[in-house]
């Protein structure tokens, strides 16, 4: 278990990093490492060169900027966990990152890398595709911002271009009704399934809501449905059972050792359940 | 800046409060580098992907799974490894709860536990027993079945005596 002959560079500015990386169709960002390592250790990726941003500035930071909170690509799991401003302003990332693996993979993690890293099993894109978030991205033709609905687009796999880096994430919070679901075999292993769930609350109802799932499918994605269903009726119980029954209609589930896709769909079926009610209680 | 594959680096961090410098290539692991360049042994390698925790050390005082770090990232950084652990032949307090607890049989991940159980003390010396467990829990022990061990950091904690030897350093 060994990782593959690669380069390695540690740039000290953007700037050189965005140049490393667009030199070699095959150079990558390493960030925490901690997807990309095992990945490396079991042959499944074999960059030419890896780019370490650990000593680019710019790239950390949680900042209050009011209707929403900008997270450097940087944030390890671990500082997202401890931060004051995400446990006022962004409660669903504080529930959310206790299930991240372990307090060793926590510290060294980063929310960029997760997040430009795509894994459908991700809390990270599960809940930033819930919550509408932004990405920014910088790359030789310059900065852009992308939405998260035109940002995670298959399984581990992103709009990001392959000399682009991610540098920071525009979280909104103005969807004050949230909830987040996980169902693992056990804590800090992959999720089975995840459902996250957001709106803006207003007169009983919820404007906008926007419900989505991983793990339990082949990439982060949302459920129309369940929202067109949630963003119609007050939130009742009647309409938490109805959200159950259209998510499980919904989604073709993996099957896997861990889990069949009937199996899924059950516990999608049950998070989502418990997702509405959350928000009910939000609301 | 030119670089070629074979491209070998120089790399130098503190370990338990001494210097280490080699010149590795990029893909050594900090495991390897613990090993086999500064030749401590105690920091063991199980699955080598970051599952296991055997290969738990402090990393800037924060646990860290050696095998999913690369040497040169932790270039200019502070380890500490179970080897700054006991002073000389003497147990620290939490080396002698899991013995005390029976808290290891194999002692194959017992590094692993115990790095990360200093990194749990220093940070919060009174953890009830659901911290130890949700702490440990990223730690696989084939042998105790993990109530000894917990108990050993719950005796340490009790104790109120962590080993801060390796921050003074």
């Amino acid at each position: 278990m060994k990782p593959p002959k690669f380069r390695y560079v540690a740039p000290r500015t953007l700037d050189d990093a965005i140049e490393h990386l667009a030199s070699d169709p095959d150079a990558k960002v390493l960030s925490g490492g901690q997807s990309l390592m095992p990945l490396l250790a079991m042959r499944l990726a074999a960059p030419s060169i890896l780019v370490d941003l650990q000593h680019v500035p710019g790239l950390d930071g949680i900042e209050d900027q009011g209707t929403s909170v900008l997270i450097g690509a940087r944030v390890t799991h671990r500082e997202i966990e401890r931060s004051s401003v995400i446990a006022e302003r962004l409660p669903i990332l504080s529930s959310a990152v206790v299930h991240i693996a372990h307090p060793q993979i926590r510290s060294r993690g980063t929310f960029g890398g997760s997040t430009a890293h795509a894994d459908p099993s991700g809390e990270w894109p599960t809940i930033l595709l819930a919550v509408g978030a932004t990405m920014h991205a910088v790359g030789p033709r310059g900065r852009r911002t992308i939405g998260a609905d035109d940002f995670f687009v298959g399984p581990f796999t992103s709009t990001l271009a392959e000399d682009e880096i991610l540098t920071h994430v525009s979280v909104p919070t103005t969807r004050t009704a949230w909830s987040f679901q996980e169902a693992a075999v056990k804590k800090g292993d992959y999720g089975l399934a995840l459902v996250a769930a957001t709106g803006t609350p207003r007169d009983g109802v919820l404007l906008d809501p926007r419900v989505t799932v991983g793990a339990a499918v082949g990439s982060v994605r949302r459920l129309a449905e369940v929202e067109r269903l949630l963003a119609e009726a007050p939130l009742t119980e009647a309409v938490a059972d109805e959200a159950a029954v259209t998510a499980a209609a919904s989604i073709d589930p993996i099957s896997d050792i861990h889990g069949n896709s009937e199996y899924r769909r059950k516990l999608v079926a049950s998070l989502v359940r418990r997702a509405v009610r959350e928000l009910t209680n939000g609301a | 800046m030119s670089i070629t594959p074979e491209e070998r680096l120089d790399v130098s961090m503190t370990i338990n409060g001494r210097r280490y410098r080699a010149t590795v290539e990029a893909r050594r692991t900090l495991a390897d580098f613990l090993r086999e360049d500064a030749q401590l042994p105690g920091t063991k390698l199980g699955c080598e992907h970051g599952v296991c925790g055997a290969c738990t050390v402090l990393l800037d005082d924060l646990p860290a799974r050696a095998c999913l770090t690369l040497a040169v990232q932790a270039e200019g950084r502070q380890i500490r490894t179970v080897e700054s652990l006991a002073d000389g032949q003497e147990l620290n307090p939490l080396q002698r709860a899991f013995r005390e607890q029976h808290g290891l049989q194999c002692g194959f991940c017992t590094a692993g536990f115990l790095m990360t159980a200093t990194a749990l003390l220093e940070e919060n010396p009174t953890p009830t027993r659901e911290d130890i467990v949700e702490t440990v829990s990223g730690s696989l022990c084939r042998c105790t079945g993990y109530q000894t061990i917990v108990s050993a950091i719950e005796q340490a904690a009790a104790e109120g005596q962590t080993d801060t030897e390796g921050e003074n350093q």
